[in-house]
């Protein structure tokens, strides 16, 4: 076997192969860059990603604990019926009086959430008088700005969307369960069934048709806020919840910048 | 044409190193879905996909369709913040098709009660009774009328 | 019975039988474990592999020559590890056919991405091609010498290249250390970024620090040295042959270093946790106290790194007074310990992780089935595949010595020096 091999030939070999290769990112972008000029080609009728940008906010005053939303979420988004999954769901916070004579400002505090609050709550078996204060607080996808489980897709199966909301492609998704473990807010799990990661995705189908998410439609006290910052109407229902209130996010110091914003909560909301 | 003699190892590892990274990158030119990157690290078809779903609930402007005059005095009163599938169940079925019924038409204490049960963890603004206190043994329609709270029958 | 009420009831009879393991508020979609035994499973062998590689390279970059016996073993070791390493993951995923996407788009903010490619770059670039520099010698005498499909594999391996002469065995030796050098950070690299995996994740107050991938690498190390210890012992066993006692004594002193730097940088997570006493503290505490007790505090604290540590350390501090016979059962035992203490850190990691909730509230409880993806039949069955493998790669790249004047060799000594 002829062990020469000219340099030469060997050196122009390398170095068409990394030209190749360097040239990649180059013709990826220019393709992207055309691409974005026609994005309209992939929304649904018309939809156009890039002139919205929904947001839910959440008065904690106003929700009642009926679990409707809980409810309506599953049978709109066909969640699995069990009762450890969930898209969104409604905690309870009971706060009881401090002991006497202790140092504490506010006692114990008990959390619950029976079947994510989906039939309502059952009275509390913590008598009146023993309770300082109580409330009953929604949880969903916080939808945040730098969503710590887009960042730790390995593939690119879940992503923050131009109008929003943040998406699961459950064709694309591999079930490594990352995104799930790197979610501060509990809002995502594993479907049993598609063996996908799954969580809140704003009823995309709803709104990209101009419908409200289904746990906003059946809300009897407004307390889940829905609309549209990008909205040119003045009275869009989020855009005056965000000029009226003094808000809460949850988690603040992780960096998530949760943009689900909280008005009226308490400090004992994880 | 100078040539260097290269060691036997070295030239023929190089050659398996540009073998496996030339493979890799065909294999990378065949196998990236069509749409990826159009939008960022995804999939540009998931947003179709995710938006393609078919609805459940119809929502308030489908019932505002035919019902307009029951939405019109429920705006009046004290539930006009209610819409109708929180308490007659997912409903688009219903809008395509009229015959097919809403889910739920008949209404116990209980659907009442899930709202208006008294409860130390609901806030204050909403009228809460205590079923055991407050006319036990009637109906709750026996004096109130759902679309409008304070009427009588 | 109303067939509506079917799921109804599935779901009030699955909650009643959750809220019976749960203590406290968890987040509902937490009661039930992500991550279970296969990812436990996973960072251990990576770890071996890495801990494995480390011993090697204190042959080739240290010029430990008294380690010399056990390099080949190391390497066969590594390679059999890493081999097997991607089954657990393999088998974890929802959609393992999808697994091949993580190396075509891979999304590199994740390092669950950069896996594929720290662990090809590994594999190929340093362990399959420091074996194939140290082996070259040895399979062109046994492609010449062997038929059949052995032979035929030696052949192939050669990449077809037979040239044994000094000059090139000479370049063969520069080249093992150039890619060790640069193999040992890729080693650091490959089980760092396991650990970086946990570190990452800011969500969850037990994985999310800064020390978690150091703690990774240091555990790593000392559950691969503690491998090569036991294989090594095993494999003299298996042939017969007397082991090197200055190897063993040389294993036995890397296996205390490495074991005390890997108490000391666990010691100081703790130490700083309850120091800074966050408000994560006090579920961590309970976590520890309670769910976690018996296999973080007794089995990874006291009988995988206190106890070896003391035996180990009286190894190095009075080794004259210790008979050659008890220092090596100190050395095989302590190993033993490790190996299952390295494990329980592992699984303490992992489903330790899992089973406090994100609301600081509450604990969940982790069950375990026979059968099954999450079963301790895979599980089991994938910790004892590798060694299945290194049995095939000793069968195959370290034969025996001929019997004769050098039947004392020893069993793993490589026959170019």
């Amino acid at each position: 076997m002829n062990h020469v091999i000219s340099r030469r030939r060997m050196l122009g070999a390398l170095g068409s192969a990394l030209g190749w290769i360097a040239s990649q990112p180059v013709a990826h972008a220019a393709k992207a860059a055309v691409q974005n000029l026609l994005a309209s080609s992939h929304a649904p009728k018309g939809y156009d990603p890039t002139k919205h940008k929904w947001l839910m906010c959440i008065d904690v005053d106003r929700c009642i604990g009926c679990g409707l939303c809980v409810d309506a979420c599953k049978a709109e988004n066909h969640v699995p019926e069990a009762s450890s999954f969930f898209r969104t769901w409604i905690e309870r916070y009971i706060i009881k009086t401090p002991e006497p004579g202790g140092n504490e400002v506010r006692g114990e505090v008990l959390v619950d959430s029976p079947n994510g609050g989906r039939n309502g709550f059952p009275p509390s078996t913590v008598p009146r008088e023993e309770i300082l204060k109580s409330f009953f607080v929604p949880k969903l996808c916080n939808l945040c700005e730098h969503s710590p489980c887009a960042q730790a897709c390995p593939v690119g199966a879940t992503f923050d969307s131009p109008d929003g909301a943040v998406l699961v492609d459950s064709n694309y998704c591999i079930g490594c369960g990352f995104c799930i473990q790197a979610c501060p807010y509990g809002c995502r799990f594993l479907n049993p069934e598609t063996k996908t990661a799954e969580k809140c995705s704003l009823c995309y189908h709803r709104i990209t048709r101009g419908l409200r998410p289904a746990c906003v439609e059946v809300c009897p006290t407004q307390a889940r806020i829905f609309g549209d910052l990008k909205n040119p109407v003045e009275n869009d229902p989020v855009q005056e919840f965000v000029r009226k209130n003094k808000v809460f996010t949850l988690k603040p110091h992780l960096g998530t910048e949760p943009r689900v914003l909280y008005a009226n909560i308490d400090k004992e909301v994880r | 044409m100078s040539s260097l003699k290269m060691p036997p190892q070295v030239s023929r590892l190089v050659l398996l190193t540009l073998g496996i990274v030339g493979s890799y990158l065909v294999a990378r030119k065949l196998l990236v879905p069509k749409t990826f990157g159009e939008y960022g690290w995804y999939r540009g078809a998931a947003l179709e996909e995710n938006a393609a779903h078919k609805l459940v609930f119809a929502g308030m402007k489908s019932c505002d369709e035919c019902h307009s005059d029951v939405l019109q005095k429920l705006g009046k009163y004290e539930h006009k913040t209610i819409s109708c599938e929180s308490c007659h169940g997912p409903s688009r079925a219903h809008a395509d098709d009229p015959d097919v019924k809403t889910p739920k038409g008949m209404f116990a204490d209980s659907d009442c009660l899930r709202c208006h049960q008294s409860s130390p963890s609901r806030p204050l603004w909403i009228k809460q009774v205590d079923p055991l206190d407050h006319y036990r043994g009637d109906k709750c329609t026996g004096c109130h009328v759902p679309h409008q709270p304070k009427e009588t029958p | 019975m109303d067939p509506a009420l079917t799921p109804v009831l599935q779901a009030a009879g699955e909650a009643h039988h959750l809220a019976t393991s749960i203590e406290g508020y968890v987040y509902p979609n937490e009661q039930n474990l992500l991550w279970s035994v296969l990812i436990v499973v996973y960072p251990y062998i990576t770890g071996l592999v890495a801990g494995a590689f480390i011993m090697a390279s204190l042959v080739r970059v240290f010029n430990v020559k008294a380690l010399t016996p056990v390099y080949r073993l190391a390497l066969l070791t590594a390679l059999a590890f890493l081999v097997c390493a991607p089954l657990p993951l393999l088998f974890h995923l929802g959609h393992p056919e999808r697994s091949y996407q993580v190396m075509i788009t891979p999304h590199t903010s994740s390092p669950m991405a950069m896996f594929g490619f720290v662990y090809a770059w590994y594999m190929m670039a340093v362990l399959l091609l420091e074996l194939w520099c140290e082996y070259r010698h040895d399979l062109v005498v046994w492609s010449e010498r062997e038929r059949g499909l052995k032979g035929a594999l030696y052949r192939v391996i050669t990449l077809g290249v037979r040239d044994i002469s000094p000059a090139a065995l000479h370049l063969d030796e520069r080249l093992s250390k150039i890619i060790t050098v640069i193999g040992i950070p890729s080693a650091f690299l490959l089980h760092g970024y396991v650990g970086f995996i946990f570190g990452s994740i800011k969500a969850n107050p037990w994985w999310g620090n800064v020390l978690m991938p150091v703690i990774f690498i240091f555990s790593a190390m000392a559950s691969g040295m503690a491998l090569c210890v036991v294989l090594y012992k095993e494999l003299c066993w298996f042939r017969r042959k007397a082991v090197d006692d200055a190897c063993l004594d040389e294993m036995g002193k890397f296996l205390f270093y490495a074991l005390l730097v890997d108490f000391t940088v666990e010691g100081l997570d703790w130490l700083h946790r309850l120091y800074a006493a966050e408000e994560s503290i006090s579920v961590l505490k309970q976590l520890a106290e309670g769910r976690l007790f018996n296999t973080l505090l007794v089995i990874q604290l006291c009988l995988g790194t206190l106890l070896p540590l003391l035996a180990l350390g009286a190894t190095q501090i009075l080794p004259g007074r210790i008979p050659v016979w008890f220092r090596q059962r100190i050395y095989y035992n302590s190993a033993f310990l490790i190996l299952v203490g390295v494990l329980a850190m592992r699984w303490n990691v992992v489903i330790g992780g899992q089973l406090f909730s994100k609301s600081l509230r509450g604990f969940a409880t982790f069950k375990m089935g026979l059968a099954g993806q999450e079963g301790w039949l895979l599980s089991v069955g994938l910790i004892f595949l590798p060694f299945v493998v290194l049995g095939v790669l000793v069968w195959l790249f370290l034969p025996e010595p001929p019997s004769g004047p050098e039947a004392k060799e020893t069993v793993a000594a490589p026959v170019a020096n």
